[in-house]
């Protein structure tokens, strides 16, 4: 029996202009179907299935995608990630992302849900070249509870390490423990219940791109807070705090578009959930 | 007493020019949205800067960084920098870091001669290393044969005492509660160091979102006077 509760092992590479499975590999709870194409770009798009329909104590998933030269890949769940009761060991996700030269990855999973008690850690190591774009997000809320009370979780620690040619270029390390935190403390959620964060990085991002960028959001939406800034080798990370799931998604799309407009001229397609 | 600490109270001296004061970490977005306003919104704040961001960056890496220095082992000092700096999301704060830890650097290389702090700056010319005050600091420390402990103490003095100072300044704060809140903090720096004893390196870096939003929400602030 494999160590991974669902383990999924896939890479995609360009074929004249439209990007096409290279090799997929999957076991357990943790699936794809064949790529869907939303557009004439040639970008294929692959939803993350988890047929469990949830993580339970001590699963471990695992994750390994790879866009070779010049690919141009989108991932997504098919739904929010849910996260239950963990009272023995807590839910593991690794994922490992490999960009090659020129390549382009965007992750958009839907909402990770963390219910009463739940304990999860995520572990997401990205190797990109220099010449490859890398548009990540996270979205993590919490789930309902009997007592109707807003963090009932026990942890959330997502670890995330991007390496562009072998150098670590982003590090960020998120730990959401709500009976050990303030959670509505000035500093802290403020009040606030769900997280969004995205972290981009590609090449060349200007001060300039960064400003126009807040301010197409900035004041998108109300309810919320929204902080944006440039990475130190190039990209930005954005972190939102927000009370709806909703808000969080307009505001990391709207992002999306900016960038699919100002770096390939292309507006990304409606990713349908079923 | 075996321990030098009155070198160390220099670097920790609000006189000492490291250009803390030019640097609120996020404060001063607070202040111009009318959040903090008096000596307990203040509290409120520094409280979780201390716990829940600078234990786990600074506080960590003056406890690693003394571990490494023990062991000579002048690479995971620059792993750390390197790491210490990637982690910091926020442009403003990170480059205001640097620039604090490379005019320490300078400034403590003139005033004593330690063979590691010369090899750092040569990183630094030579865009090798970042620079960060916490590195620096520890360096002293360790040179002065200070214990990791009282290192790692009297860095986060010297980050709280500046902090509330420039509170005093912006919010403004009168100078009894500002001395107030340092006395207050006594404690809570004793406590935040004794965490940090039992933290390990998987705990680094972890940061806390509003605070963050705050530091990167820092570049839209119209009227400033502090440059992060």
């Amino acid at each position: 029996m494999s160590e991974w509760t669902g383990l999924l092992r896939l890479s995609v590479e360009d074929r004249n202009g439209k990007t096409v499975p290279k090799r997929v590999y999957f076991e357990g709870a943790l699936k794809v179907m064949r790529p869907i194409y939303l557009s004439a770009s040639g970008q294929a798009c692959y939803y993350l299935l988890n047929p469990g329909g949830g993580y339970l104590d001590g699963d471990r998933y695992r994750m390994e995608i790879t866009a070779e030269k010049q690919a141009r890949l989108t991932l997504t769940t098919q739904s929010a990630t849910k996260v239950y009761k963990t009272p023995r060991n807590h839910v593991l996700q690794e994922a490992e992302f490999h960009l090659k030269e020129g390549s382009y990855l965007e992750y958009l999973p839907d909402p990770l849900i963390a219910y009463e008690q739940a304990r999860f850690t995520q572990k997401t190591v990205v190797r990109m070249d220099r010449t490859s774009t890398l548009f990540y997000s996270d979205i993590l809320t919490p789930g309902w509870s009997p007592e109707d009370r807003n963090f009932s979780y026990e942890q959330l620690r997502l670890i995330t390490e991007i390496y562009v040619d072998d150098e670590l270029a982003v590090f960020d390390h998120i730990k959401l423990e709500p009976a050990h935190q303030k959670m509505d403390s000035l500093g802290s959620m403020e009040g606030y219940t769900h997280l969004g964060s995205i972290l981009a990085v590609r090449e060349n991002i200007t001060e300039k791109f960064v400003n126009q960028l807040y301010q197409e959001v900035a004041d998108s939406e109300i309810d919320c807070r929204i902080g944006i800034s440039r990475l130190p080798m190039g990209g930005f990370s954005v972190r939102v705090l927000a009370n709806q799931t909703q808000v969080v998604e307009r505001i990391i799309e709207r992002c999306h578009h900016f960038v699919c407009n100002e770096w390939f001229q292309t507006k990304p397609s409606f990713l349908r959930k079923y | 007493m075996t321990e030098q600490y009155l070198p160390l109270m220099q670097l920790c001296d609000s006189n000492f020019p490291t250009g803390a004061f030019s640097h609120s970490y996020g404060l001063e977005t607070y202040i111009q949205e009318g959040q903090i306003i008096d000596r307990q919104s203040f509290t409120q704040w520094l409280t979780a800067f201390l716990n829940e961001q600078l234990i786990y960056t600074d506080g960590l890496a003056c406890k690693i960084a003394f571990i490494a220095l023990e062991q000579d082992d002048l690479d995971t000092l620059w792993d750390l920098d390197h790491k210490l700096t990637v982690q910091n999301l926020p442009s403003e704060t990170r480059e205001g870091t640097q620039k604090i830890g490379q005019g320490m650097a300078k400034l403590v290389q003139s005033l004593y001669d330690i063979p590691v702090l010369t090899t750092y700056l040569d990183r630094i010319k030579k865009k090798q290393s970042f620079g960060h005050p916490s590195i620096v600091f520890t360096i002293v420390g360790h040179h002065l044969n200070i214990s990791s402990y009282s290192t790692t103490l009297y860095y986060l003095y010297s980050t709280c005492s500046s902090l509330i100072q420039n509170a005093v300044r912006a919010i403004p704060l009168g100078q009894t509660d500002g001395q107030k809140t340092i006395q207050q903090f006594h404690d809570e720096l004793q406590k935040a160091t004794e965490i940090i004893q039992h933290l390990d390196v998987e705990d680094f870096g972890i940061v806390s979102p509003g605070l963050e939003i705050a530091q990167m929400k820092h570049e839209h602030v119209n009227i400033r006077i502090f440059m992060s």
